[in-house]
């Protein structure tokens, strides 16, 4: 019997268990995690955070599913190293593991840039449902709320305490909300619909400084806590989310031969190259499909997709990972959904770029194209052919006969198909 | 397991699968009860150079939209085999994922204010779907993909023994 170790209970250690469990009926699987809960989505945690969605409604999987799965759970307990020789995963309590394979998926953590202050009170980030608690019941005693960092997830928890009914400022070092993913155009919609909701932004600078009451009131003679910017401004906050990106957890294989850059280093079969550890999800790299560059794709459906694709290699049926495109994400803020997908930003030589443009409508629809091939992708108000897009992305599929359709409204896939 | 099978070429546009589809969702199960409401069809005919094409959910094997769901709510049935996130002790945020993910198009936003992805749930409560039980033109079947297959190669042949001058 072959006994397999999951480390990381959420979007791709469940899909590796759901794929062995179906693939090697007798296996003995165990899924490590430093938290308590059932899987949960943390997608799902601006929403708990907003009052729109209750605990219990994060959950991703039925009550039942450990146990008709028949997976032993250890939860609460963090694997704090991998013995590759021995084949053995450390718990930080000292027990130990032994593992035929082990399946890292451990996912990220919020990034606290070095800044004075930050590990003060009334910080937080946004990862875990534990940060999203802390964040609630600090909102609840506050009136202002800081957000650092104008991307994804910032702009989500941003929306999340509005909707709380806090003052929330957003503080992004670069001129535009969601400089990763979107261009300035797409930026602008956006950034116009959130601000006439009431939120505030201040875009082109850092922050230098959080300031606890006793130094806020040092330097302004009054009393107060908040965040000092790189220009000088202060902004007066009893709230600060921390939202300027994740690291990958990658502890538990640090100097044990394991290749790690950004991320572990996996190859096509999200393995290791260590016999029998696998990796997968935000804490693994892999080569993303338009650019070919290698690196780390954090997003939920890539999470899920590496899961499966190391489930079957470790249940001993060889498949590849057909790979994902980068930065595919969507959001929607007052009813204006936006999604960029690739190359979305890609600009000069070489770059066909097809482009629509209806402000007055919150319409906005880019496609980036290089030699024929879409590789890149903004759409905002109307998303609907999104996929279609993106499944020509992946496949690098030529499109010079529909190239003049492509930005139609009725464009779909019923032109492809006849194409 | 039956898949619901597209004959394109004998898809005229009548735009009577919609219809049935939508009267099929909606709340009463009448075309003025969907059009009353504003519930939409869940297929889609797509013009393509003037000529009608059918776009459908096709039930993945493994579907994308199942891998980009990140509340659970979008499942594959193992027995029906059908794809859907209704009916499922997870439910639908609206995140718009699925609709990122679907290369065919086949999930949209529900009209309205309710923040909810909508698909083809191949109507689990009824023989055959609503689409193929409408279709006058017989566009759409509800058959197994193997007699599909063995049928189009037949008249895959027959038409290339009409062309030929050879009576088949
Ligand atoms: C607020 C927010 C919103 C998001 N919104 C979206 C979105 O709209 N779309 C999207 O695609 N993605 C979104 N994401 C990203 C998405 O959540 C991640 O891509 C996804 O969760 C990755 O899954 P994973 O299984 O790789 O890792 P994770 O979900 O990070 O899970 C890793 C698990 O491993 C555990 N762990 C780590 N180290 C150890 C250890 N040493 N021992 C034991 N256990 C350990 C952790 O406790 C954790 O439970 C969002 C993320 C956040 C935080």
């Amino acid at each position: 019997m072959t006994a397999y170790v999951i480390v990381g209970n959420s979007a791709a250690g469940i899909s590796a268990a759901e794929t062995i469990r179906r693939l090697d009926p007798e296996g003995d699987i165990t899924i490590v995690d430093v938290e308590k809960t059932p899987a949960y989505s943390r997608c799902l945690l601006p929403n708990y955070l907003g009052g729109t969605r209750s605990e219990d409604a994060l959950r991703i999987r039925p009550r039942d599913f450990y146990q008709k799965l028949r997976l032993n759970t250890c939860f609460g307990y963090r694997v704090a190293r991998v013995d590759v020789g021995e084949k053995v995963a450390r718990l930080d309590n000292g027990a130990r593991l032994k593992y035929d394979r082990l399946f890292i998926s451990t996912g990220s953590s919020t990034f606290m840039p070095p800044v004075p202050g930050i590990t003060g009170e009334g910080v937080y980030g946004l990862r875990t449902l534990e940060d999203a608690k802390k964040i609630l019941a600090q909102a609840g005693q506050a009136r202002r709320a800081v957000i650092i960092g104008g991307g994804f997830v910032g702009l989500e928890a941003a929306w999340a305490l509005y909707r709380r009914g806090l003052e929330v400022t957003v503080v992004e070092k670069m001129p535009q909300i969601l400089p990763q993913q979107f261009d300035a155009c797409a930026a602008a919609i956006l950034l116009r619909e959130m601000q006439a909701e009431g939120i505030r932004f201040i875009l082109g600078t850092g922050i230098k400084e959080i300031a606890a009451p006793g130094l806020w009131e040092k330097l302004t003679g009054k009393a107060g806590r908040g965040v000092i910017l790189e220009n000088g401004d202060r902004l007066k906050a009893e709230l600060v989310i921390v939202a300027t990106g994740t690291r990958a957890n990658t502890g538990l294989v640090e100097g044990t031969g394991v290749k790690v850059n950004l991320g572990i280093v996996v190859d096509k079969y999200q393995s290791t190259g260590m016999e029998g550890v696998y990796a997968g999800g935000d804490v693994a790299e892999t080569e993303d499909v338009v650019s070919g560059r290698i690196g780390l794709t954090p997003i939920w459906p890539n999470a899920v997709a590496q899961g499966r694709v190391a489930g079957y290699n470790m249940a001993g049926i060889p498949r590849e990972y057909g790979g994902m495109i980068g930065m595919q994400n969507a959001v929607e803020f007052r009813d204006v959904p936006a999604i960029a997908v690739g190359l979305a930003q890609a600009d000069g030589d070489g770059y066909e770029i097809l482009k629509e443009y209806r402000p007055e409508h919150n319409l906005y629809k880019k496609i980036v194209l290089k030699d024929d091939i879409i590789v890149g992708l903004i759409l905002v108000g109307d998303i609907r052919q999104a996929g279609v897009y993106s499944a020509l992305m992946r496949k690098k599929a030529k499109v010079t006969r529909l190239k003049h359709r492509l930005l139609r409204p009725d464009f779909g896939y019923g032109q492809v198909l006849s194409a | 397991m039956k898949e619901i099978m597209v004959y394109t070429e004998r898809c005229n546009g009548c735009l009577t699968c919609v219809l049935a589809c939508a009267a099929a969702h909606a709340e009463d199960k009448t075309i003025v009860g969907a059009m009353a409401a504003g519930v939409p069809g869940r297929l889609f005919i797509q013009a393509v150079n003037g000529r009608p094409v059918p776009v459908l959910c096709r039930h993945c094997e493994e579907p994308a939209c199942v891998a980009a769901c990140m509340t659970g709510a979008m499942q594959k049935d193992p027995e029906t085999g059908i794809v859907t996130n209704e009916g499922h002790e997870q439910t639908c945020v609206g995140c718009w994922m699925c609709i990122m993910a679907c290369p065919y198009g086949a999930v949209v936003p529900a009209p309205g204010k309710e923040k909810m992805a909508i698909k083809c749930d191949r109507c689990p409560d009824r023989d055959v779907p609503a689409c193929v039980a409408a279709c006058p033109n017989l566009a759409l079947a509800f058959i197994e993909p193997e007699d599909f297959a063995r049928e189009r190669q037949k008249s895959v042949a027959t038409a290339l023994a009409v062309e030929a001058g050879v009576p088949a």
